[in-house]
């Protein structure tokens, strides 16, 4: 989603994170049957800052729909909603995910510097509505209470600002002037204020001229007269003045209204009270904006490049350390203090490699939080009861994984909804089972892969019917037999769909074949399990290929192979006499009672030299997913950590992929080792 | 086909305007090939090659260049004729973003050419990896101008 830009690359990412806890709110909002006060005052914040950034960024339509939504919960904040207005409750939380979708669309739209929806009418009528039907017969109260309406006044008056001034509930003030011919001064002001809002509550302070977020002709009379602000009290003002002397560009600044008038006093014990009677309301609020200070303060985003960068050359590290330690000089050298200072070196290693690797790994909990809109969505659509259970959120995997499961997931999610639970809750019913379907998404980390499974208690997959669709459209033949488990794998299979009819979310055809392919390009597997009526439990595997993980060295021939520790499960020497043949040449090997099959490393990569006896090499039993075969090498000579290099570009248009070449790896002593690949090399086999 | 400079793709196309460029010549199975200069990264003598299965014969396998994986190309099986036994040095070039190793017999000379001096080669269909031909300056003889991009060009 990169864009080039710093600035838009930030709003970016700020913006969809925003959307996201939005999303979040509303969705809980909806379960827990009404928005509370912490919720409205969260989605106030949101909008208020998707508005003020989207302002930044000089994009009007999205700035004015963030301000109508805005509007509209400011109205719920003053406002509780009367019993006759819970109807509305519907409308709202409908229209918010309105919103939601609109900005993730324009968001899409920037990221690929496409042009904005122009016509943003219909959004902005059906807020327009709706905040008529929420504030019905009451007014809004008048008065300075709030900056909003001020705002809104100058607004509508035509931005009058010589007249402007700050309300009359915040005596201390603060005159700031801007250095001459800065440019852009409604804007430095407009940061100001926004920095200030961290910790003033919305009424507690208002600022002149008050378009300064949205009027480019205010900074004018920035210029001009500077930049006035007021406080209710002198502390939040102490505050601001920290803000103000941090600022970039501030040329000076000056207090005024310090000591209050007589005719001002009244006024401000007045607006003492107030407080003290929005206490309750506004405390919990301040502190929230404190927590999230301290909250952001610890945490930063970096760029993925970087990351990048930096595992690389922790990985030119671990490899300079074993160089430098396996030196040919050293050898049979007994040195005492080298040795001591080599294994402290080697555990700072360790050490780095560590937290370097832990610095990509993020929880999958957000991914997954997505899926809640999509059942909600899906469930109404569909007329279908059904709730989503997430196990495991907190599963920590690479971050090039979590941004290419997200879409895989959905597809899953969007199946199990459609053509897993059952049409109406009626029918669940009869059946027997729960009304409220249930969809399970899960993730689980077992230190070699990440297993994801998504399942359902829906009625599971209808054998007869997908062999029919799978003779149907070729996959399978008519006179063939066909296991179970065959069956199952047809739904994986390009351009199989069973639904006759396609709808608005699945049944494309495609789908199944997406999640089976883009499961794949991360090196993963899927596998589906299901039992008629019982549901359908579908399985993704991804290894955990991280930069640097344990391999096994093997020789064959002159070459040297690394094969992932993970995926060996046992070597053996063996016989001649134990190697036995099928129908179709083909090498087998019996092992606790089942037979596997023999690949011989030499053979499959053209290798000159190397073992061809049996009892010259060693047999190496891998194992992927469901996959389970032998490989035979002359050679194993020892575990290593290695740093996986991907191969240059240029290589990959020979696909040596397909022949289980996953990577490079540069050993100890400078040389290159080729990564096996499990999978792809049983692939490769069977194509031979 | 009409005019000369149409009938040299690669790099010297737009050499429209005289353009002076540098040359490295080097021997490959007895011929005088040349590169330009600005996409040579580096000439090693010492290294070693691993190699690579399931490729064509020309990719001899790949090398470790300070921690970089790259590709080694046998610049006369790629050209189509018998391996070189004398190729032994390792001209490291990087056209496009793609860094290659190519195996040659030794390097020459450097040339400073400009690029009006370029002559279309002869029979370009029985030598489709040489973009132009030349006099070498020197009077020692002739250099044939590689093309990069069919070199390495996936066909």
């Amino acid at each position: 989603m990169s864009s080039g830009n710093d600035i838009l690359d930030m709003y970016l990412y700020e913006t969809g994170g925003l959307l996201e806890q939005l999303e979040e709110t509303v969705l809980q909002a909806e379960r827990a049957g009404g928005f509370s006060q912490e919720d409205i005052n969260e989605i106030f914040r949101i909008m208020h800052t998707v508005k003020g950034s989207s302002a930044m960024m000089e994009l009007e339509k999205p700035a004015e729909v963030a301000h109508r939504i805005e509007d509209l919960f400011f109205i719920l904040r003053e406002n509780s909603l009367t019993q006759e207005q819970q109807e509305h409750l519907a409308a709202l939380y409908e229209l918010v995910f309105r919103g939601i979708d609109y900005f993730r669309g324009e968001l899409e739209r920037l990221a690929h510097a496409a042009p904005l929806t122009d016509n943003i009418d219909g959004i902005l009528n059906s807020i327009n509505a709706l905040a008529q039907a929420l504030s019905g017969e009451k007014e809004n109260q008048k008065g300075c209470e709030n900056e909003k309406n001020i705002t809104d006044e100058a607004m509508t008056a035509g931005s009058t600002a010589g007249e402007e001034t700050v309300c009359k509930d915040h005596p201390c003030r603060l005159l700031v002037h801007f250095d001459e011919g800065c440019g852009m001064e409604h804007l430095r002001a407009y940061m100001l204020v926004d920095a200030i809002r961290d910790f003033c509550s919305e009424g507690s302070f208002s600022f002149v001229p008050s378009d300064v977020e949205f009027n480019p002709a205010s900074a004018e009379t920035v210029i001009e007269k500077g930049f006035l602000m007021g406080f209710a009290d002198a502390k939040s003002r102490d505050k601001a003045i920290s803000v103000v002397k941090a600022a970039g560009s501030v040329h000076s600044y000056e207090l005024q209204g310090d000591v209050p008038t007589p005719e001002n006093k009244p006024v401000k014990d007045a607006a003492a009270e107030a407080s003290a009677a929005n206490g309750p309301k506004a405390e919990p609020n301040a502190q929230q904006n404190q927590a999230e200070v301290n909250h952001k303060e610890s945490l930063i985003s970096v760029s993925l490049d970087k990351l990048d960068q930096l595992s690389a050359i922790v990985g030119e590290i671990v490899i300079a350390e074993s160089m430098l330690i396996s030196s040919a000089e050293l050898q049979g050298v007994r040195m005492d203090t080298f040795s001591k200072n080599a294994r402290q070196l080697r555990k700072l290693t360790a050490e780095l490699q560590d937290i370097s690797m832990s610095l990509r790994m993020v929880p999958v909990a957000n991914t997954f939080q997505k899926m809640n809109r999509i059942v909600r969505d899906m469930s109404k659509k569909l007329g279908k009861q059904a709730q989503l259970v997430l196990e495991g959120s907190d599963t920590e995997v690479d971050k090039t994984i979590v941004d290419s499961i997200g879409d895989p997931i959905m597809h899953m999610i969007r199946n199990s909804m459609d053509h897993g639970i059952e049409d109406s809750p009626q029918i669940r019913q009869a059946l027997g089972k729960d009304p409220v379907g249930t969809v399970k998404l899960s993730a689980e980390d077992t230190g070699s892969e990440v297993i994801i499974t998504v399942s359902d208690d829906g009625r599971g997959v209808d054998s007869e019917k997908v062999l029919q669709k799978a003779i149907q459209s070729g996959l399978a033949s008519a006179d063939g037999e066909y296991s179970r488990k065959d069956i199952l794998n047809f739904l994986l299979m390009p351009g199989f769909s069973t639904n006759s009819t396609v709808t608005e979310f699945s049944g494309r055809g495609v789908g199944m074949d997406v999640v089976k392919q883009s499961v794949e390009d991360l090196g993963g597997s899927v596998s589906i399990a299901s039992e008629e009526g019982m549901g359908m439990t579908t399985t993704i595997r991804i290894p955990l290929t991280m930069a640097i993980m344990d391999g096994m060295e093997l020789s064959v021939g002159d070459s040297i192979f690394t094969i992932p520790i993970s995926y060996i499960r046992q070597s053996m020497k063996v016989e001649e006499a134990d190697i036995l043949l099928d129908s179709g040449g083909g090498e087998m090997i019996k092992l606790h009672d089942r037979y596997y099959p023999l690949i011989r490393a030499k053979e499959l990569f053209g290798i000159p030299k190397g073992a061809d006896a049996i009892s010259d090499g060693i047999l190496i039993w891998l194992e992927s997913g469901d996959i389970s075969y032998c490989l035979f090498a002359d050679r194993l000579l020892g575990e290593q950590q290695i740093v996986i290099k991907p191969l240059p570009p240029y290589l990959n248009s020979f696909d040596i992929k397909d022949w289980g070449i996953m990577g490079c790896s540069i050993l100890g002593d400078g040389n290159i080792s080729i990564i096996l690949d499990a999978a792809n090399l049983y692939a490769a086999a069977g194509k031979n | 086909m009409n005019t000369e400079n149409d009938r040299i793709p690669g790099a010297v196309t737009e050499a429209s305007t005289s353009v002076t460029r540098k040359y490295l010549i080097f021997i490959s199975d007895g011929l005088k090939l040349a590169i330009d200069a600005e996409h040579v990264v580096e000439i090693i003598s010492q290294f070693s090659i691993t190699f690579l299965p399931k490729t064509p014969d020309y990719i001899k396998g790949v090398f470790n260049m300070r921690g970089s994986i790259i590709p080694v190309m046998d610049l006369s099986l790629r050209m189509g004729k018998a391996q070189s036994t004398a190729a032994t040095l390792l001209l490291v070039i990087k056209y496009r973003g793609t860094q290659i190793g190519l195996l040659v017999d030794s390097v020459d000379q450097m040339a400073e050419l400009d690029d009006s001096r370029l002559l279309p080669p002869i029979s370009p269909a029985s030598q489709p990896f040489v973009s132009a031909m030349c006099a070498i300056p020197d009077g020692s003889g002739t250099m044939l101008v590689l093309d990069c991009e069919r070199l390495l060009s996936r066909e």
